[in-house]
Parts: C-alpha cells; sequence; structure tokens
C-alpha cells in the first residue's frame, strides 16, 4: 500500500495548499466513478484557475456517460478495478480528514462558505456510511461492504449532484466573487511563501509518484501476455479475399459497420483487419473478430472482393496473439544497403544509407547517379509534346556525376563547390560524385538487399587513396538479414548465447526446422541432449580452428585459421592471402580442405591468362566473383573472368635469357637486377617478361613480373651452368674494352641439360665425409646434394669434392669424359661450354677441359700448355685457331657445320659454337679492317653462323682465329692485329688440336684450314657480325670449304682473298 | 455516409497517429486532429505536427466495430478508442521533444507502435 500512502500524503499535501473546495469535491466524485478521465483532468484542474474548473466541472457531469467511450478511459484491466477503487476511496477518506482540518482553519478566516457546507455535508455523510476514518479496519472492507458503499455513493452522487449544481451555479453567478479573490490572494501568498525547493518537491509528488497509477499510463503497466485471449473473448476468422484487395475489404467493412451502426441490422462483428503487406504471408486473407462465425456470414454478404462463403477457417485461440505480432522492422543505419523503388529511373538501384531522419521515416542515400546531362532531358519527347515524366524508357547508365561534363553540356544548371566537389545539377544533389537525395523510407527497398561484391565495390572505389574502404559491417549487415537462417549440420559445434540455456555449448546431432538437438558437451549438463531453436545459437570455434567462410560475406570461400573471437565475430588468417578477415561466425564452418577454392571458372591462381592483345597477367587473387590479375606491366587489376580472353597453358619449354644471357627456364630461382632485388622462383616466361614468386612478401600473392634481362640467375634448375664464375672475359677483350658497349653481349654459352653429376655415384675426398659414398641427388654450380649409402641422408658437398665413381664396378671415372660431348661434337656443343669458364673440371666437358688433356688447343687449358695455341696463353697473339671447336667441327656428320680453313673448323652445330658473342669482339677491330673479325657472332641458335667465323682469320694472316668459343675468340683478334707473327694459323694447324681430339675431327679439320690464308669469307660475314646476330655471314662466308662437309663449301678461300674483308662491313660496323 | 470510409484513391494520404495508431487520411487529422490524442498531440490545423506526430508508413489496417469487446483492440491497446481503422504497427517514431512532453506533462507512458516494444514482453 505505499502507493496509498503516497496518495494519501499527496492528496493532503495538495489540499494544504490548494484547498478549493472544488477539488474535493471532485476527489469524491472521482473516487464513486473511478474514472480516470476525470482523474486526469482533476490533476489539470488543481493548478488551473477555480472558475473554470467548476465550469469543467459541469461538463463533466454532463459529458461522464458518453466519456466512457469516445474519451480515453482508463485501460487498466478490470479486474484492477475495484482495488483502485478501494485504495482511492482510502485516499480520500484520508485526505477528507486533513481536508477538513485545513477546512476548519479556513472556517477561522472565513465565516460562511456555502460550497463547504455543502461539501461538508456530503462529506460527513461519506463518512458515516464509510466507518471509522482512522482505523485499519477500514482498508480490509469487504467487498460485498464496498459494494454496498459504492451504491450509496451513488445514490450520494445524485444527491450530491442536485445539490451542488445551484451552488455552482450560484458560484458562477459571481456571489461569492469576493471570497474567490480572497482565495486567490491566499493561495498566491502560500505560494510564495513556500521555497521553490519545496514547490518542486510538493510538485513532484502530486505529478510524479501518483501519475503513473493513473490514467492513460495504466495502459503501458498491463503486460501483453496478461491480455491473451480466453474463451469468453469472440474468435477470430480468416476469410480469403482477393489478393491485393485487403485494405479495400477492410474499408468497405469499417463502412457497413458505420452504415448500419444504430440500425436493427447493426453488424455484429467486433473487428476486422488485415496484415496483407507487400512480403506478408498473410495475403489474400483478412480475418473478422466476431462472436459467430454466421454473423461473419451476415456481415460480409455482398461486399466485394471477399470471399466469405468459399473457404472461412477459426483461428485457434493460441494463434490469436501471432496473428497480431508486430516485429519491429529494422531500423536503417547510415552505411547500410537498399534498393530504391522510385524514382523510377533508379529503380532498383544500390543507394548506401547515409543518414537517417529522427522519426526514422525518411532517409538520405547516396547512389550512382543516371545522368544524361540534359541531353535528352528537355521534358519535351520528340513529338513536341511533352513527356510523361516515369516512363521506362531506356534509362542512361549509370555513372558517377561529372563536373566537367556538366558544366559542358548544361553549364547554367550548375553550382557546387569543387573543394567539396559537391555540387547541384538540375536541382539534384551531388557529393563526390554520387547522388544524394532524400528519400522517403517507404521508396526504399531494405530487405533483401543482397548487394553484389560488383556493385558494392563502385561505391568503395571511390576513396583517394584507391584502397578499398568496404564498410564490411554494414555490407554484413545488409547481407545477414536477407540471408536465409544460419543452417547448422550435425556435427557443428554450437553455443547457446542467448535464453535460459545461455552458455551451454554441445554439438549439434540433429537439425530439425528450428530446433537443434544438441549434445552437450561442457559444463554440468554435459552428455545431455538438449532442444534448442536455433534462434539463439551460434556457431562456435576455438583459436586456430581451421575454419571456411561459406556464406554471407564477400569472403565466401576464404579458408583459414581462426585467429580473433570475439562475441560472433571471429577473425581468420586466409590461407590464401594471409590477410585476416572478420566475419560472422554463422558464416563459418569447420574446414577439411586447405587452401580454399583458389580458382574461379577455369582460371585459378597464378594461372597466366592473356588480357588482350598485348597484356598478359598472372593470376593473383581469386574473388568470388572476380579476379585479380598482375599484368606485364606489372599493374594488379581486378577483373571478371569474362573479361580474360583465355588462359595461356604453362610452357614448361619456355626459355629466355637472363641479364648475362644465361638461359633461363621455369622454376630457376633468379633475382632481380637493381631496383628492389627481388629474388624469386620463375612461374612464367612471356616474352622478356618473366613472373616471379617469391614467399618474402605477400603482396599480389608473392607474385612479381619483370623483365627477363632484368635478372641474374641465382640457381638454374637442375644445375644448369651460369654465368657467374670463371673469368670474367669480357674484361679481358680488348675490343669490347675499347667499345664497351655491353648491350650486345650475349651470354656464352653453356651445357644444357641436366648437370652430369647427378645420379652418380661418388665418394667425398675431402672433410668430415671423407671417405662415404653416395648418390648425387641434385647440384647447383659448385655443390652437389649426395644421398649417402651409410646413413640415410642427403648433404650438401662441393662438387670439387667428389670422385665419381662407376656405379658398377666402383672405379673412378670422369663423367664429363664421357658421353662423346665435346669430341664428337654430336651435340656440337661440347667446343664453347667451356666458355663460361667455370671451374676446371667443369669446363671439362668440352673437349678442352683440362682433365682431359688431350683435346684441343683450348683455352681451358691454363693448365695444359698442351694443347694448341690456345689463346689461353694470352701472351701469344697465337691463339688462333678455333682451338676446340676445330675439335668439333671435324665432324663430318654434322652437315651444317662446316669446318673451315684455317684450322677452325667449326662445328656449329647448333650455331653456337664458335664464334657467337663474339661478333663484336674478334677480330673485327682489329685495326686491320681485314676481314679478321670472323665468323663469329654467333648466331646462337641459328646454324649459319658458323659460317661466318672461319673467314675471320683470313683477314689476319696470322688472324687468330676465328672462332674460339663464345667469349674466348674475343680475344683472339685483339692481338692479331698485329700478330702476324701469330703462330696462329699455322699453329693450329700444326697444332695437335685436331689430333687431339680423339674425335674425328681431326681429319676434317686439317683440310680447311688452309684456306685461312686467303682469309677470304670475311668480308662477307662481316657485315653480318657487325648486327651481330645477323647470321650472314655464313653464307657469304665461303668459307673453306674445305671440309668439304660445308654446304657452302664452294666458294670459299681462295677466290677472295683479302679482298673481302675490306667489306663495308668494317666500316658499318664502326 | 461513413466518415471512416476511406476510397481507394485517397488511400495514399493515409497516415497513422503514431501513438494510438489510429488511420485517416491527412486531410482529416487536419481538420478533426486525433480523435484519441488530440488533447496532447494537437494536431487539428497543424500540418507540421501532423507530419511529426503520424507515420505515412504503417501496416496492417484493422476496422474496429466495437473497441470494447473486441480482443484485437485489447491486444493491440484499443480499447477504449474510439470506432475506426486502426494500424497494426506504425513505423516511426515520435520526435523526443513530445514523447518527453508526453510522459512528463500527460504522465502518459508513450508505447511505440512500431513493434519495437513488444520485444520487452
Amino acid at each position: 500500500m505505499a502507493d496509498n500512502h503516497y496518495g494519501g500524503d499527496s492528496e493532503s499535501e495538495d489540499d494544504n495548499f490548494n484547498p478549493a473546495p472544488a477539488d474535493l469535491s471532485d476527489e469524491e466524485n472521482e473516487a464513486e466513478n473511478s474514472s480516470p478521465r476525470v482523474s486526469r483532468k482533476n490533476d489539470h484542474r488543481s493548478s488551473s484557475p477555480v472558475a473554470e474548473e467548476e465550469h469543467d466541472e459541469d461538463e463533466d457531469e454532463d459529458e461522464r456517460p458518453s466519456n466512457r467511450t469516445t474519451k480515453r478511459p482508463r485501460i487498466a484491466a478490470d479486474d484492477e478495478g475495484g482495488e483502485d477503487e478501494e485504495e482511492e476511496e482510502d485516499e480520500d477518506d484520508e485526505g477528507g480528514g486533513h481536508g477538513d482540518d485545513d477546512e476548519e482553519d479556513e472556517e477561522d478566516e472565513e465565516d460562511e462558505d456555502d460550497e463547504d457546507d455543502v461539501q461538508h455535508r456530503h462529506r460527513r455523510k461519506r463518512r458515516k456510511n464509510a466507518g471509522p476514518n482512522f482505523f485499519d479496519i477500514e482498508a480490509e472492507v469487504d467487498d460485498e461492504d464496498e459494494a454496498e458503499d459504492d451504491e450509496r455513493d451513488g445514490e450520494e452522487i445524485e444527491d450530491f449532484i442536485d445539490n451542488a449544481h445551484p451552488d455552482d451555479i450560484a458560484d458562477s453567478g459571481g456571489m461569492n466573487d469576493d471570497r474567490r479573490h480572497r482565495d486567490l490572494d491566499r493561495r498566491r501568498e502560500l505560494e510564495a511563501s513556500l521555497d521553490a525547493e519545496k514547490q518542486a518537491e510538493i510538485l513532484r509528488e502530486r505529478y510524479g509518484k501518483r501519475a503513473p497509477a493513473r490514467g492513460y499510463g495504466d495502459m503501458a503497466v498491463v503486460p501483453k501476455r496478461l491480455l491473451l485471449p480466453s474463451v469468453d473473448d469472440p474468435g477470430i476468422w480468416a476469410v480469403r479475399c482477393k489478393e491485393g484487395k485487403e485494405r479495400e475489404v477492410v474499408f468497405s467493412i469499417i463502412r457497413r459497420v458505420e452504415e448500419r451502426l444504430g440500425t436493427k441490422n447493426e453488424l455484429p462483428i467486433t473487428a476486422a483487419f488485415e496484415r496483407a503487406g507487400p512480403n506478408s504471408v498473410m495475403k489474400g486473407y483478412v480475418y473478422i473478430e466476431a462472436r459467430r462465425q454466421n454473423d461473419i456470414l451476415l456481415s460480409l454478404d455482398g461486399i466485394l472482393n471477399v470471399y466469405p462463403r468459399t473457404k472461412m477457417d477459426l483461428v485457434p485461440i493460441k494463434d490469436m496473439p501471432d496473428l497480431l505480432r508486430v516485429i519491429k522492422t529494422p531500423s536503417l543505419t547510415p552505411g547500410a544497403w537498399v534498393r530504391m523503388k522510385r524514382p523510377a529511373k533508379h529503380a532498383g538501384d544500390l543507394a548506401q544509407v547515409l543518414d537517417v531522419t529522427e522519426n526514422g521515416l525518411e532517409a538520405r542515400v547516396r547512389f550512382i547517379p543516371r545522368l544524361d546531362y540534359g541531353v535528352r532531358d528537355d521534358g519535351i519527347g520528340p513529338d513536341g509534346k511533352r513527356k510523361r515524366p516515369g516512363l521506362p524508357g531506356p534509362r542512361p547508365p549509370q555513372r558517377l556525376f561529372s563536373e566537367a561534363e556538366a558544366r559542358k553540356k548544361n553549364p547554367r544548371n550548375l553550382q557546387g563547390n569543387p573543394q567539396t566537389n559537391s555540387w547541384t545539377f538540375m536541382g539534384d544533389e551531388f557529393e563526390n560524385g554520387f547522388q544524394v537525395r532524400d528519400i522517403k523510407i517507404q521508396l526504399l527497398d531494405v530487405k533483401d538487399v543482397n548487394p553484389t561484391l560488383e556493385e558494392v565495390t563502385r561505391f568503395a572505389g571511390g576513396s583517394e587513396d584507391g584502397t578499398e574502404n568496404l564498410d564490411l559491417k554494414a555490407l554484413a549487415a545488409s547481407l545477414k538479414d536477407s540471408g536465409a537462417n544460419v543452417a547448422y549440420v550435425p556435427g557443428d559445434v554450437i553455443e547457446v548465447y542467448e535464453g535460459e540455456q545461455r552458455g551451454v555449448v554441445g554439438k549439434a546431432v540433429d537439425v530439425r526446422g528450428d530446433i537443434v538437438t544438441l549434445r552437450v558437451t561442457e559444463g554440468n549438463l554435459a552428455g545431455q541432449t538438449i532442444e534448442v531453436p536455433n534462434k539463439g545459437l551460434r556457431k562456435m570455434f576455438k583459436l586456430g580452428d581451421h575454419v571456411k567462410v561459406i556464406g554471407g560475406s564477400r569472403f565466401r570461400d576464404e579458408v583459414g585459421m581462426v585467429v580473433k573471437i570475439s562475441q560472433d565475430r571471429v577473425t581468420l588468417l586466409t590461407d590464401q592471402t594471409n590477410t585476416e578477415v572478420t566475419v560472422f561466425s554463422k558464416d563459418l564452418r569447420a574446414a577439411s580442405d586447405i587452401g580454399g577454392q583458389g580458382s574461379l571458372g577455369q582460371y585459378s591462381l597464378l594461372d597466366l591468362v592473356q588480357l588482350d592483345a598485348t597484356t598478359v597477367g598472372c593470376i593473383v587473387k581469386v574473388d568470388r566473383e572476380s579476379l585479380g590479375v598482375l599484368d606485364q606491366n606489372g599493374e594488379v587489376r581486378q577483373v571478371m573472368p569474362s573479361q580474360i580472353t583465355n588462359k595461356l597453358p604453362k610452357r614448361r619449354t619456355a626459355v629466355a635469357a637472363d641479364r648475362s644471357g644465361s638461359e633461363i627456364r621455369l622454376d630457376d630461382v633468379v633475382r632481380e637486377y637493381g631496383g628492389q632485388q627481388r629474388q624469386g622462383k620463375i612461374l612464367h616466361i612471356h616474352r622478356s617478361f618473366v613472373f616471379l614468386h617469391t614467399n618474402t612478401t605477400n603482396e599480389n600473392a608473392g607474385v612479381f613480373v619483370t623483365r627477363a634481362g632484368n635478372v641474374n640467375t641465382i640457381a638454374a634448375k637442375g644445375g644448369r651452368i651460369n654465368s657467374q664464375g670463371g673469368p670474367d672475359l669480357s674484361a679481358m677483350n680488348p675490343a669490347m674494352k675499347r667499345n664497351p658497349a655491353e648491350n650486345n653481349r650475349m651470354a656464352p654459352p653453356k651445357s644444357f641439360g641436366p648437370d652430369r653429376a647427378i645420379n652418380q655415384t661418388v665418394t667425398i675426398r675431402r672433410g668430415g665425409y671423407k671417405g662415404l659414398l653416395g648418390i648425387v641427388k641434385d647440384t647447383t654450380d659448385t655443390h652437389a646434394r649426395v644421398e649417402l649409402h651409410t646413413k640415410s641422408k642427403i648433404i650438401t658437398v662441393p662438387k670439387a669434392d667428389l670422385a665419381f665413381k662407376d656405379k658398377v664396378t666402383g672405379k673412378p671415372i670422369d663423367i664429363y669424359s664421357r658421353g662423346g660431348r665435346g669430341g664428337f661434337g654430336g651435340s656440337g656443343r661440347g667446343g664453347y661450354s667451356s666458355g663460361s669458364g667455370r671451374g676446371d673440371w667443369s669446363g671439362g666437358r668440352t673437349p678442352v677441359a683440362s682433365a682431359t688433356g688431350g683435346r684441343t688447343p683450348a683455352w681451358g687449358a691454363a693448365s695444359s700448355s698442351s694443347r694448341t695455341p690456345a689463346w689461353s696463353s694470352n701472351a701469344s697473339g697465337a691463339r688462333t685457331p678455333a682451338w676446340q671447336d676445330g675439335s668439333r667441327t671435324a665432324n663430318p656428320y654434322d652437315g651444317n657445320r662446316t669446318a673451315y680453313g684455317g684450322a677452325t673448323a667449326y662445328g656449329g652445330s647448333g650455331g653456337r659454337t664458335p664464334a657467337w658473342n663474339s661478333g663484336s669482339k674478334t677480330p673485327a677491330h682489329d685495326g686491320f679492317g681485314h676481314g679478321s673479325k670472323t665468323p663469329a657472332y654467333g648466331g646462337s641458335g641459328s646454324g649459319d653462323t658458323w659460317g661466318s667465323k672461319t673467314p675471320a682469320y683470313g683477314g689476319g694472316l696470322s688472324a687468330p682465329t676465328p672462332a674460339a668459343s663464345g667469349g674466348d675468340w674475343g680475344y683472339t683478334p685483339g692481338p692479331s692485329g698485329h700478330a702476324f707473327d701469330a703462330p696462329t694459323p699455322g699453329a693450329g694447324l700444326s697444332a695437335p688440336t685436331p689430333g687431339a681430339l680423339n674425335a674425328p675431327t681431326p681429319g676434317a679439320y686439317t683440310a680447311p684450314t688452309p684456306g685461312p690464308i686467303s682469309a677470304p669469307t670475311p668480308g662477307a660475314w662481316q657485315g653480318g657480325w657487325g648486327g651481330d646476330t645477323a647470321p650472314t655471314p655464313a653464307v657469304g662466308a665461303p668459307t673453306p670449304a674445305a671440309t668439304g662437309s660445308g654446304y657452302y663449301g664452294a666458294p670459299t678461300p681462295a677466290p677472295y682473298p683479302a679482298e673481302t674483308p675490306a667489306g663495308g662491313g668494317y666500316e658499318d660496323d664502326d | 455516409m461513413s466518415e471512416n470510409y476511406v476510397a481507394p484513391n485517397q488511400q495514399r494520404y493515409l497516415r497513422a497517429c503514431m501513438v494510438c495508431s489510429i488511420v485517416m487520411t491527412q486531410a482529416r487529422f487536419r481538420e478533426e486532429g486525433c480523435p484519441n490524442c488530440e488533447e496532447f498531440l494537437h494536431l487539428q490545423g497543424s500540418p507540421e505536427q501532423i507530419e511529426n506526430c503520424t507515420s505515412a508508413v504503417f501496416e496492417g489496417l484493422i476496422a474496429l466495430a466495437d473497441p470494447s469487446k473486441s480482443w484485437i483492440a485489447k491486444y493491440n491497446r484499443l480499447d477504449g478508442y474510439v470506432r475506426g481503422t486502426y494500424a497494426n504497427k506504425v513505423l516511426g517514431q515520435l520526435p523526443d521533444e513530445i514523447r518527453i512532453m508526453l510522459e512528463e506533462e500527460y504522465r502518459i507512458q508513450y508505447i511505440p507502435r512500431d513493434g519495437s516494444a513488444t520485444e520487452a514482453d
């Protein structure tokens, strides 16, 4: 009865400072009528002038009956009514008591007061009826008594009214004017005498405490669950009606209700409603509330579009609240995505909410405008008539607003501020290219927006630093409410986060509709199986779990490891891109596969694709709907699969030359020269571009692109030889020194194919593993990885520390000597390999090799003086004749290699041999201008080459050789210049070389040699080699013919003696 | 003729009071005010107040023939209101100052009609 107490207090307070008698009478009226409206009015009244009150009261009296229906009566449940009354009566009585005292006080001041008299009379009567005032029993009055009281009260009211009226009239008649004035004065005084705080207190007590217990406020107090329907309530029937006409039907019903109101066929129904929203499931029905089904038939008879006779279902009582359930529409939040329904021009376009008005009915959105800048928008159709706005017609494509274009096409309608990039054009606002507009939310589709990545990126791409500023949260929210409910599958680990079972963690064992059956795995309930609705559930993951994004966000199909969990947001580190992404746990599933998709259609990560005729790119990112492609210019672009022309198959055989000319192939490890010096493994070679992959960065999935000519080989797969190590031949080349244009240098020849050391049985000659036997598994230039026989272990040993053994016999062997490489020239290569000059032994493969002693003159030889003239001995201009080549040349077999006189003879098989790079160096320059330059130039690749060399020395008598393999012979020339004395040729001849070669050569080459003297050729090819690549010479190269093998054989030397050389070629060259 | 009937062509001007959810045309709100809430909303003749306190976005339409007997009315807390058409759900929120005024001056607890109240139950 705290309330009661308060009430009492306040009443007394009231009376204390506002003793207007009218109040008292009102109190009683209120108590007796228990009409909240009156009580509310009463509240007002206490602060309003008395005169009005009186008048009001009159009104009240008159209106009261109708008030019950037309004005808002108290909504409190009826059952509370009795109690209330009782309470109020209590209050009144108490208040009355106080009031009495007050009145007595007043009476001291005022002698007679008719009105008061009336009050008192009434009061006293009441008091008598109510029994002893200050006794507790009063509160416990029985209902019966109460009822009696009420009845009597009722009587009294009439009584009172009758009595009061004359008084009131008298009052208003001004009889008591004087008293009133005094009254008012007194009140003012009183008010003034109270300090403000006290007043506030009083006010608060008066209004603050008791009001909620009365009047309108009561509505909220009755919870809905107390309002559930009972059997006493009318039933609700669902009646079929024409879809789309539901609202009209309801209006028709209300019309009929009102029309027949008060007639004898008043409609017996109490209410009707429809809830056919755009996405409602209640379309096609109206629901009628009535006592009997027949009432409905009667009532709806003849109303259009509703079919009570075809189908009518009684709604079960327990379902009735659901019919009326109202679910809050999620309010729009800034950043959310919506679709516009109107204006028609933008129907269906995606828009982003910038702001929502306070009442939630309008939103400021931005979207991509569809502008034609007034071109067609003059409002006049082609036929001269005004166009009807909103015609579908073709609409301009979505494009960001362009100030320039607007200025150009329709400058008058453009206003704005370039600083903020906000414009007004033709009455529309534009900010940063987007159109901005306030739109009523009923013109927006808020649900099922499903923005596609494409659309969203158009909004996101706009930021100035080019970064994507997608608001994932908003996007996720848009996507979240669009998708169906979370799908749980048996096996998911699920946490209950809402409701009574909160905190329970379990594994789903069964999912049926909205009910998930969990086997609890943790806590008190462990082991039990419970059923929970899927509403309050979320999937649970632990740090380190490997998960896959299964839906919802744009990260769909990413796979990664959970690194952070916060509520239902899970951050994972993706396998593919090593980036952190945050998604909702409902969008995750434990992943069994690694790496995830990594492919989109036929395209997968790291594929090489053709973007257009001149552009290729490597796929570095695979998204749900697009691909990130790093093109050959190093730019990453986002493309749709449809924008890709085709996929370029990986060419295993693709070859390019690195900076030093070494051959590089797929999977070789190379490093950029200059720049960032990035190092990577070759993924693709496309023309002069190489796409490399590195593990040192995850930018672009570790892929970068560079030019082939801009990398140095670090490690070639299979241990191919590269150009590092060995003497820097070019440094020794005087010709180059003089003309240091290095651009055209070519890499020295190398051997091809896998290192022959691989799979050889070896013993280790030095170091901790000395003496152990093993098999070479892999090699680099200098080292080999050897699998030991003794323990199963692979160690890395310098190649120099290995001794090769025959697999079967165990005898020491020299693997490089076998197989007839050099010698036979079967491959033709042998010769030059040495060019690169790696360690002796490797050089060894060539004929030259020191090891092999016997062969050619070769340089390799530093050590072996024995061979030929070989240049090796720098001192002697003597290098001459092509040593080694000579050797191969010989090969008769090879059609193409000719041999030329001059000892030389190359086998030019692949053309590389001799000469090749040389172009520049060789002879050429020797001042003489003889054709000295020879052969060379190596067109690598082309067979012709060789032709050329020959001649070379033609010029020089002494002229050195032509040929030497690549780099080497480069020097030759130099010396030759002067060196007539040079032994060369002669040397050559005499040179053992030939002999040396076990190879067939000998015969061959001897032959030709002679030619040299005349040195004819040169001229011809000279020109050629100027070009370096130019094969030319070949032809010209009359060559020696010598060998006879030569197809060019013919012309040869003799004929054109010196002249040739002279050839313009020279000049060209210089 | 029925005063609460709204012809289909007028239905697009319908608005619902955010306090009592009664549905009427904007014109009628302006002429008559809200029959249930007029004493504190003062909609009559005040388009601005109508704009603030009523909403054109509402869902469901209830024809209330007998507010005192209807359970539907009771459940939607419409009992005690006048006969007429009401909305099931009214989107939009009463401006803060009006809500505060209702609660502090009239001691009326405002129950939002947009569904946000039901979740509290």
